[in-house]
């Protein structure tokens, strides 16, 4: 009997992908977000409401992810996204090779944000990296707030969180203020936001954040011919 | 659940290994699983199986070492384990606290026999 060391991590080669990816994405100057989060948690209503708010000043493309189904991209498209959809027939994520295989048919060029809509799932989609800059969360205020603690390898790895649906607070025990401590313990580097993609409420925080990242992503570019 | 799809990934690394050594059965592959890694290690040895069935691989025992979540307080400067994901050093209570292991998904190494 013989040993043979390999001492790699099992999705290395995901992981070589999505380095792959995160340069092709970089090169095209693109800010890159990853959205995870359970079925029915918000994604694709806070997608609509985004794509509104930004209408004309940024140009967006969108990535939907879905079991089966064109149905999301049909919701966001009707609000003036680009993009493709992606169906994984059963699988429970994307992997950085779903995203690579999609990457030719969208002018990434002509782009300045990528917004990925993750399978709705809260634990498989955090294991696997796509290439994104920023990877978020979505948690309901309908799912309720012990989740953090029940799945915390998402809220482990994401760099902001946001808490949707807030104009439900009246109506359930969501106790705000523990589920931003508890992720705060989770990855104290978390930012934290809450809004409610319906009603409006929240909005404006959000997409001040996506206009602070955009001028980050740009300053750090690499200005032609210097 | 991923388990399956990870488990096609490990598969892939093993293949490409094996392919390395042609003369060789593979007896056991050896890997580390954290606890904290998204990864059920029942249902992986469960994907093993399965998709193992039937081909060169199957019978190849998966020896999983099971990895707890450990980690350290920053205010009382103790080491601690945790079974799962807890809120806070056990000794103080402090949230202050980094997390050094736990998150493993590695391929260790191969057991062969080469005759
Ligand atoms: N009350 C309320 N409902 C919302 C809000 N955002 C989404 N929803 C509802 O939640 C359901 C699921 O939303 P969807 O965006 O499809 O979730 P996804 O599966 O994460 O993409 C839909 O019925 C939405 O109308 C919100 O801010 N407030
Ligand atoms: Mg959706």
């Amino acid at each position: 009997m013989s040993k043979v060391n390999i001492e790699k991590k099992i999705l290395s080669g995901n992981d070589r992908v999505a380095i792959e990816n995160r340069q092709r994405f970089s090169d095209a100057g693109l800010l890159v977000f990853n959205i995870i989060s359970s079925p029915g948690s918000g994604k694709t209503t806070l997608l609509e409401a985004t794509l509104d708010r930004l209408a004309g000043e940024t140009r967006i493309l969108v990535i939907e992810g879905d079991v089966s189904t064109e149905r999301d991209m049909d919701r966001v498209r009707a609000h003036g996204a680009d993009g493709i959809q992606i169906n994984t027939g059963g699988g429970c994520h994307l992997s950085a090779k779903m995203i690579r295989d999609v990457l030719g048919e969208l002018a990434l060029e002509a782009a300045d944000i990528v917004f990925i809509e993750n399978v709705g799932n809260l634990i498989c989609p955090s294991t696997y990296d796509l290439g994104e800059d920023i990877r978020m969360v979505l948690l309901s205020t309908a799912e309720g707030d012990d989740k953090p603690m029940k799945y915390p390898s998402i809220f482990h790895e994401a760099e902001l969180a946001i808490i949707t649906k807030i104009d439900l607070l009246p109506y359930l025990e969501f106790d705000v203020e523990k589920v931003g401590t508890e992720i705060g313990v989770l990855n104290p580097e978390c930012e934290v936001l809450k809004l409610s993609a319906l009603k409006g409420e929240g909005m404006d925080v959000w997409i001040e954040w996506i206009g602070k990242r955009l001028e980050m992503k740009r300053a750090a570019r690499p200005v032609a011919g210097e | 659940m991923h388990e399956l799809s990870i488990c096609q990934s490990m598969l892939g690394i093993v293949e490409k290994t094996m392919a390395e050594h042609p003369n060789a059965t593979l007896e056991r592959i050896f890997l580390d699983i954290g606890r904290g890694s998204t990864v059920e290690s029942t249902l992986l040895s469960e994907a093993f199986e399965v998709i193992t069935s039937g081909g060169p691989y199957e019978g190849v025992e998966l020896v999983i070492n099971d990895i707890p979540i450990a980690g350290r307080c920053r205010s009382c400067e103790r080491d601690f384990t945790y079974e799962e994901f807890a809120l806070g050093c056990p000794s103080c209570g402090s949230t202050d606290i980094e997390i050094h292991s736990g998150l493993e998904l590695d391929i260790k190494h191969l057991e062969i026999n080469e005759d």
